[in-house]
């Protein structure tokens, strides 16, 4: 063998090897591109199909066979078990009727219409989905509790302290959220009707 | 090499990288539900078994079953296992009270739902079946006397029957509980030939 041809093989293998460490060093960051990428969509993906209403966010399909495949992977991923049609529809509040951040130090009044619903119950969680203790122990007002004026219109007051009439206490929490569920309501398929309007609001008061 | 060899080469190596990070995404958002699903099963199974109807411990500030569940509602759950027979769902339906069931695969998505009010008579029966299962049942069905269950179909073998009763005021808890456990849910024999 004469040394050029040694040193052309030297350098085709080289060449070989920096093509092979370029494809494995592309795969490894690839799938770990890709591994992030998802873990971000379920982490804190909302899914398709949202319809809004001032403060308020649905899912209508959430609860149906035909979910997307980001939709079915969120839900998978939370084990949150949404509401299915037949039974009613849930709606998430993150922010207040002017889109500020729920605020615990806050007080915050909600009135206004409410979708015609067979039952309708509001809750007060944390942002991942869990109970916040509050020294009233009442998690959430149903359509029945809530104390109505004569005219069959309430409000509801949300306060870490005690307040008259319908008080939902916020609890000792940095975060929280509202979930309002419309059970056996009529809004079903033409959900996307729904304005602002239709939905309570949510106005912030005084702050501590 | 020259400069825009290397950058063709960096252009190429970066498109490689996008595209086994976009397969990989694709994969992973598809073997979610079924990795996630092995998971909601044995976390229910646990509290439930098969063709028996658990009342679901009440969420609490530090242990929940299921997140974002409704304080207010007692739920239930029934898993089901058809490769050992289907499942039979029998309700008397009382007065105006919410009753709610949703039947889920074991990554908790629906495939069929209704409420008290799709009772007829007051008796809601359903029978979950798989396919093959349907076939041996519908072949043995007497025509003169037409059965009155809803007979669904499950897309997969494993999954759930959840049952939920409202409690309109707190102190209905107990009630809404007895009005859950008045649904019967059991596994039926299916005739194999």
């Amino acid at each position: 063998m004469s040394l050029a041809t040694a040193i052309a093989i030297k350098r085709g293998s080289q060449a070989r090897a920096t093509i092979l460490g370029e494809f494995l060093s592309a795969g490894c960051i690839g799938v770990l591109l890709g591994l992030f990428v998802t873990f971000v969509v379920v982490e804190h993906g909302r899914g398709f199909g949202a319809i809004a209403a001032g403060p308020w966010t649905g899912w209508p399909r959430n609860g149906t066979s035909d979910t997307d495949p980001y939709t079915r992977a969120i839900l998978a991923y939370s084990g949150e078990m949404s509401l299915s049609e037949s039974e009613g529809m849930s709606f998430v509040a993150h922010g207040d009727s002017k889109g500020a951040e729920l605020d615990p130090a806050c007080d915050y009044v909600l009135k206004g219409e409410i979708p015609s619903a067979r039952y309708w119950t509001l809750t007060l969680l944390s942002p991942a989905g869990a109970p916040i203790a509050n020294p009233a122990g009442r998690p959430s007002f149903t359509s029945s509790e809530v104390l109505r004026a004569g005219d069959g219109q309430f409000e509801i007051t949300l306060s870490r302290h005690a307040r008259p009439g319908n008080w939902l206490p916020i609890g000792d929490t940095s975060k929280f959220i509202l979930v309002l569920r419309l059970y056996d309501s009529e809004l079903g398929s033409p959900a996307a009707a729904l304005d602002s309007a239709s939905m309570p609001g949510l106005v912030k008061s005084r702050c501590e | 090499m020259n400069q825009i060899d290397r950058l063709l080469a960096a252009l190429l190596w970066l498109l490689g990288v996008l595209a086994v990070a976009g397969i990989t995404h694709i994969v992973a958002v598809f073997a979610l539900p079924e990795i996630a699903a092995k998971d909601t099963y044995a976390r229910i199974s646990e509290l439930a078994k098969p063709g028996q109807l658990t009342i679901l411990p009440p969420s609490r500030p530090d242990k929940q079953v299921m997140p974002f569940a409704d304080p207010a509602m007692v739920q239930s759950v029934c898993p089901f296992d058809l490769s050992q027979g289907g499942l039979r769902l029998h309700a008397d339906v009382e007065g105006d009270r919410l009753l709610t069931f949703s039947f889920r695969t074991s990554a908790g998505q629906v495939f069929y739902s209704m409420t008290d009010l799709a009772a007829q008579q007051g008796k809601i029966d359903v029978v979950v079946l798989t396919a093959e299962q349907l076939e041996i049942v519908e072949g043995e069905a007497d025509e003169d006397d037409p059965s009155q269950d809803l007979r669904l179909v499950a897309p997969e073998p494993q999954g759930f029957v959840f049952v939920s009763a409202l409690a309109v005021y707190q102190s209905d808890r107990v009630d809404a509980e007895e009005r859950v456990k008045s649904v019967a849910c059991a596994v039926e024999q299916v005739a194999q030939d």
